[in-house]
């Protein structure tokens, strides 16, 4: 837990006061793959999605967009079929029948925040969302853009959408051992989910995840043949849509 | 010509130590102690998850290191080449500023080809299905005669090679800064500060390699703080009317000084435990560093008054034993920042690849601070090796120079 010091505390606190809404979210969790386990720190945020809560409630078709890198258009795996969005397409259609749900992919490789947020109004807005899942940072630490300008790009994208009264995810980077040894995510990580904090958006922890399931040998990132890559790549995004799913779920009263 | 340790070209005008003219106060030791703390903070902060973060500039104030940097930079670019220009004339002061200038692009390239090695050699063994995409960093390895070209004329600044463009920039318009400050220091100080509120105001920004991104450090911006610095560091630096000056502005500066501290305490022990209140944290943050916030600039200045007050040029902490290394990186800050730039990415390395433990933070800080400190050593050990021979002509050349800028 070398990375993200301040965030784990954050998400504890806020479990705690909403005991009552975790266990009856206990209680409905269905059972997932054995490989997608993770510690349950990591996935006891309270999580607020009022708009996208009233939807399905109202039981009303639901489009979610889900922009991003490389990793939300699935390169990694080979087909968008296989990305972490369409994953949470599949479990979000399975508990949640009576509404229609449709997650829209816009995910497009190397595009540092900025870049990201220059598309909203072609492929954020045009699609109207209720809810956005915003997959960030990776290629801002890549190439080293200046953290408070990154923080504040992201500040400006949370302010737009929610003036335009959408819900928001954000989606942390990805981990892996050899990655983190020449690219410095620390500073973005702890930008993006300060900004989380302050907007009252949740930060889905992607980073911590990964870094849980490198560490329990669950799945090795750093040393796979050529040809296993593809299948690695969608078995962890296979568990990313799922865990997304659970979290969603548990805005969903 | 000779050599020093990076092989950059160095002659014996570039001298540390000051040359026999008469106006000539002995050297500023503050100058070359800030800098060599501020060459520390930059080798601590480039090292993600070092505990020491917790305890460097940024740590106490909206402010950190690179603000020294430039400031002080600036400074004594003016005290040298303002010497040069008085004792030699327009044209050799204009050529030695060029000449560093030139010695800074040197310097760049060869960090620059450092990095090269890294990425080449870390995107072809990297054996990582998630980020293999991702690791284009900047598409470099896609269209090589692009970026090394963008990088040769300062537009592609990856990761760590972004202060000295701004560095370089800085020093090819500070010439005409120069005979400005001679002539008038407003004509000097008024169009910098209006660039810099225009910057403010209307978010310009110097457009970077790859297309969309900006200087890190926006020159716009930061042109302010080198100049400023150089209005104060031309001229009489210890004047009463100074000293007066200073004591206007320091009951102020204490506060803005303090209140940030609190500020930035807040924010630090929020982020460890959230029950502790971070205060404006809504409100403050992000503090925009390639614009160079004003939050930040006063935060800054007003440090920069509390020292002026508080430490004497020749205070005795600075001639102490323990502070001499300090005061030495400082001295040599081109080789010594080039040093750290390298020595926080092998720390880095190294914590990531075995681990980051309290026992190798340990190690990497210490043996990162002491390499330095060493290498500024050999490097004064050398410079004074050179001039030990000191036959009349070269004894001639050095004066009007007050050392490395």
């Amino acid at each position: 837990m070398r990375i993200c010091r301040g965030t784990v505390a954050g998400p504890v606190l806020a479990a705690l006061a909403s005991l009552a809404v975790m266990m009856t979210a206990a209680g409905s969790a269905r059972a997932e793959s054995e490989d997608c386990a993770t510690p349950p720190e990591l996935t006891e945020a309270d999580v607020q999605l009022p708009r996208f809560a009233e939807r399905l409630k109202a039981r009303q078709p639901v489009t979610i967009v889900a922009i991003g890198g490389a990793s939300t258009i699935g390169q990694a795996a080979g087909s968008p079929d296989l990305s972490y969005p369409h994953q949470l397409e599949q479990n979000l259609a399975k508990d949640f029948p009576a509404s229609p749900v449709s997650v829209v992919n816009k995910g497009v490789p190397r595009q540092s925040a900025k870049q990201m947020l220059e598309r909203f109004p072609t492929d954020v807005f045009a699609e109207d969302p209720v809810l956005v899942v915003w997959e960030v940072g990776i290629t801002d630490a890549v190439r080293g853009t200046d953290v408070d300008d990154f923080a504040q790009t992201l500040q400006n994208g949370v302010e737009g959408l929610k003036n335009r009264a959408i819900d928001i995810i954000l989606v942390d980077m990805q981990f892996s051992r050899s990655s983190t040894t020449v690219i410095n995510f620390e500073g973005y990580l702890k930008a993006l989910h300060r900004v989380g904090d302050l907007a009252d958006v949740y930060v889905f922890p992607r980073f911590e995840m990964m870094h849980y399931w490198s560490e329990q040998n669950v799945f090795n990132f750093d040393d796979v043949a050529a040809e296993d890559r593809a299948k690695l790549a969608a078995r962890v995004y296979d568990c990313l849509g799922q865990k997304l799913a659970q979290m969603i779920r548990r805005a969903v009263p | 010509m000779p050599r020093d340790l990076l092989g950059l070209p160095r002659t014996i005008v570039m001298r540390a130590v000051p040359g026999p003219s008469p106006r000539a106060l002995p050297r500023d030791l503050r100058l070359d102690f800030f800098r060599g703390g501020a060459l520390i903070c930059i080798f601590i902060d480039h090292i993600p998850g070092n505990y020491l973060n917790y305890f460097t500039l940024s740590a106490i104030g909206f402010s950190d290191a690179a603000e020294v940097f430039i400031f002080i930079s600036g400074f004594t670019a003016a005290l040298v080449y303002g010497r040069a220009l008085a004792t030699r004339g327009a044209l050799i002061a204009t050529v030695l500023v060029l000449r560093r200038a030139w010695q800074l692009y040197v310097a760049h390239i060869f960090l620059f080809v450092i990095f090269i090695a890294e990425v080449s050699y870390t995107v072809r063994t990297f054996n990582n299905p998630m980020y293999n995409e991702e690791m284009g960093v900047g598409d470099f390895l896609e269209h090589p005669h692009i970026a090394v070209v963008q990088a040769m004329v300062l537009q592609f600044q990856p990761t760590f090679l972004d202060i000295l463009p701004l560095y370089i920039v800085l020093l090819l318009i500070f010439p005409v800064v120069l005979l400005c400050l001679r002539w008038q220091p407003m004509a000097v100080l008024a169009p910098s500060a209006l660039v810099y509120l225009a910057v403010q105001v209307f978010g310009l920004d110097m457009p970077a390699y790859p297309p969309g991104s900006v200087w890190t450090f926006n020159p716009l911006a930061w042109q302010f703080l080198f100049v400023f610095g150089a209005v104060l560091g031309h001229g009489e630096t210890q004047s009463p009317g100074r000293a007066r000056l200073i004591g206007l502005v320091y009951w102020p500066a204490l506060a803005i000084a303090a209140v940030a501290l609190v500020i930035r305490l807040s924010w630090a022990f929020h982020g460890v435990w959230d029950a502790v209140p971070a205060f404006f944290l809504r409100q403050l943050w992000p503090v925009n560093k390639s614009n160079l916030s004003p939050i930040r600039l006063v935060s800054f200045f007003a440090l920069v008054v509390l020292t002026a007050r508080w430490v004497a040029p020749q205070a005795r902490f600075l001639r102490a034993k323990a502070a001499w290394p300090v005061v030495l990186c400082g001295r040599h800050s081109l080789e010594i920042f080039c040093l750290s730039i390298l020595l926080s990415a092998l720390g880095h390395f190294l914590m990531s690849e075995i681990n980051a433990g309290f026992g190798m933070q340990v190690a990497v800080n210490v043996v990162g601070v002491a390499t330095m400190c060493l290498t500024a050593g050999v490097l004064d050990w050398y410079r004074a090796m050179q001039q030990m021979p000191a036959a009349p002509t070269a004894r001639a050349l050095s004066e009007g120079s007050g050392g490395e800028e």
